[in-house]
């Protein structure tokens, strides 16, 4: 079944999410004006699945039900499959210009299907026939999944095992006959008030001594003891003003992270994918990061053509398109931009098959994709910024546009006041002068710079956690060798 | 004359592939009838349409019984007009 938008965000009202925000419980969060732009978002992933320009990217053949699925819910069979994953972030990125929530879970199908493959392979346990028969499900109904992965974490100089709270890893509490009891939390999880499902994995590797925190099970959003803390974004309560529009730079769509707390939560066996096989939580949490490092060399760069294409805007409405200056910024963009793409492309070409047959992104290239991305997206907002002028964060309210309070000596009004000093080109309104704009505000330093900037720093680890890997995977001593030949070194 | 068309995911397309072919819809009017491709359907032609020289589509899914036609720059359009043309004069 592959779902449209609309059949989305009515699957997520039969859901009975608990969701907190401000201090008090939200009861429909579909409608709810600081969340539903994140809704409308992930809606896009379902309706262009249905648009024959798109479907190629969208939709792809289930290696386990040979259905017809949401690309999101594919484990990759190939490097061309890798391809299409970043080619349809990209697609994504640029149709909603914020981060669009779903890459998290598919990332999590693959990494959770190859890591349980060689968990049974090792322990002889059950976990990856239990996985394949939920991954069934989840594409069967055309689910959004959670992919959660990062603990509190607490005094990041101590294990899990250590802390002062326990609680601060996710933990297993309890085992019986029928599943586990888990306590804990899981930070910065993006779009998962979104989600039908969560798939926890440990956030870093265990030793015996952290094995109660060798964890990996799915649950449904309204699982009983699961509820979620919605965390804000910079000025999102300018979309609970009236008539908020313009101001709001990007109305329609955003992203959205929470934080989803497990207070003694039961998990069937069926749903159970590591028990405490701690040395398989290293694999997990560095196949997974490996994938979503990858997904940023797509979805980041879909949202930074969007950017470019505004800031290009922006130079057309100021008048200042022809000056060469902005010509070599908007050159330089673009080439940051498209250095983001080669690496998620790169990435993907070098993939290779996992023992369990998925395949897996080249992991000193993924790597090097999301060290990049921390970087990019920061010097591309700068730029952006530049291009755009001071007036995007000086410029009065939407209100004061239209407003006809008098103000001045022959009766003419702020709005009138606004329209005259605001206006530049004649090629654009001042409406669509403002309205871009605000779209650059908003990407730069509102809301959805959450997405753009911070979570291109910290997302999928930050950048100390690329440099570790650049490190392991960099074969220092191999090019040692290429230097000592070439320079007569015995 | 059938004509199967898939599209490229269309991930950075350099020119509007939709326009494009709505261009020919419009050129064979009823001459030609396009339909999106579909597997299990024969078709007499199938037209891959990509937005950029990868022209990645995948298309090895869908049958047709004579030419694969493919495009993946705007100005390819008329070259795909006097192929298709050439089909249909041969009916």
């Amino acid at each position: 079944m592959l779902m449209t938008g609309a059949q989305y965000i009515e699957s997520l009202r039969k859901l009975n999410t608990r969701v907190y925000m401000f201090g008090e419980k939200v009861d429909n969060f579909v409608d709810h004006p600081m969340i539903r732009p994140s809704i409308n978002c992930v809606a896009v992933t379902y309706d262009l699945a249905h648009d024959p320009q798109y479907a190629d990217l969208m939709t792809v053949k289930s290696s386990l039900t040979g259905k017809t699925i949401n690309r999101f819910g594919h484990l990759h069979q190939s490097a061309d499959d890798l391809r299409k994953k970043v080619k349809m972030q990209r697609l994504c990125g640029q149709k909603t210009a914020s981060c669009f929530q779903r890459c998290v879970g598919m990332d999590a199908f693959n990494a959770v299907f190859s890591t349980t493959y060689e968990t049974d392979k090792k322990y002889g346990t059950e976990y990856h026939a239990r996985f394949k028969k939920y991954l069934e499900m989840v594409q069967e109904n055309d689910w959004t999944v959670d992919g959660a992965m990062t603990d509190p974490k607490g005094d990041r100089s101590k294990a899990p095992s250590a802390q002062e709270d326990k609680d601060l890893f996710l933990r297993i509490v309890e085992k019986n006959d029928k599943g586990i009891v888990v306590r804990g939390a899981k930070c910065h999880q993006t779009g998962c008030i979104n989600s039908h499902e969560h798939i926890v994995m440990p956030t870093q590797t265990m030793t015996e001594a952290d094995k109660e925190y060798a964890v990996c099970f799915a649950v449904p959003s309204d699982v009983e003891g699961l509820f979620m803390i919605y965390g804000r974004q910079s000025c999102d309560t300018r979309k609970k003003e009236p008539n908020a529009d313009i101001d709001l730079g990007n109305k329609e769509y955003g992203g959205q992270e929470a934080l989803v707390v497990f207070d003694n939560v039961f998990v069937p066996w069926e749903r159970v994918f590591m028990c405490e096989e701690y040395d398989f939580s290293g694999m997990l949490v560095e196949r997974f990061a490996g994938y979503h490092r990858q997904s940023y060399g797509g979805c980041k760069v879909g949202v930074g053509d969007v950017i470019i294409g505004a800031a290009a805007l922006a130079a057309d409405y100021n008048g200042a398109n022809k000056a060469s200056h902005v010509k070599d910024k908007l050159i330089e963009m673009t080439h940051l931009n498209e250095t983001l793409y080669c690496c998620g492309i790169a990435c993907s070409a070098e993939g290779y098959p996992t023992e369990a047959g998925n395949y897996q992104i080249d992991l000193l290239l993924a790597n090097v994709c999301k060290q990049n991305v921390t970087r990019f997206p920061y010097e591309i907002v700068r730029l952006a910024e530049d291009i755009a002028g001071g007036l995007m964060v000086t410029m009065p309210s939407a209100v004061d546009f239209k407003s006809d309070t008098p103000v001045l000596k022959d009766g003419g009004t702020i709005g009138d006041v606004c329209q005259k000093y605001f206006k530049a080109s004649p090629v654009a309104s001042t409406e669509d002068r403002q309205r871009i704009l605000r779209f650059l505000e908003n990407i730069c330093l509102g809301s959805s710079a959450v997405g753009y900037r911070t979570e291109s720093m910290h997302g999928a680890g930050s950048p100390q956690a690329q440099r570790i890997m650049i490190a392991r995977q960099g074969n220092i001593e191999g090019k040692k060798a290429l230097a000592k030949a070439i320079a007569g070194i015995k | 004359m059938k004509c199967g068309v898939r599209f490229c995911g269309g991930c950075n397309p350099r020119y509007d592939r939709g326009k494009a072919f709505q261009r020919l819809q419009e050129h064979f009017k009823d001459r030609m009838e396009f339909s999106v491709a579909e597997e299990g359907v024969l078709y007499d032609l199938l037209l891959v349409i990509g937005g950029c020289t990868a022209c990645c589509a995948s298309h090895s899914q869908f049958t047709f019984k004579k030419m694969l036609y493919k495009m993946w720059d705007e100005s390819h359009t008329e070259k795909i007009i006097d192929g298709l043309e050439k089909e249909v004069s041969e009916i």
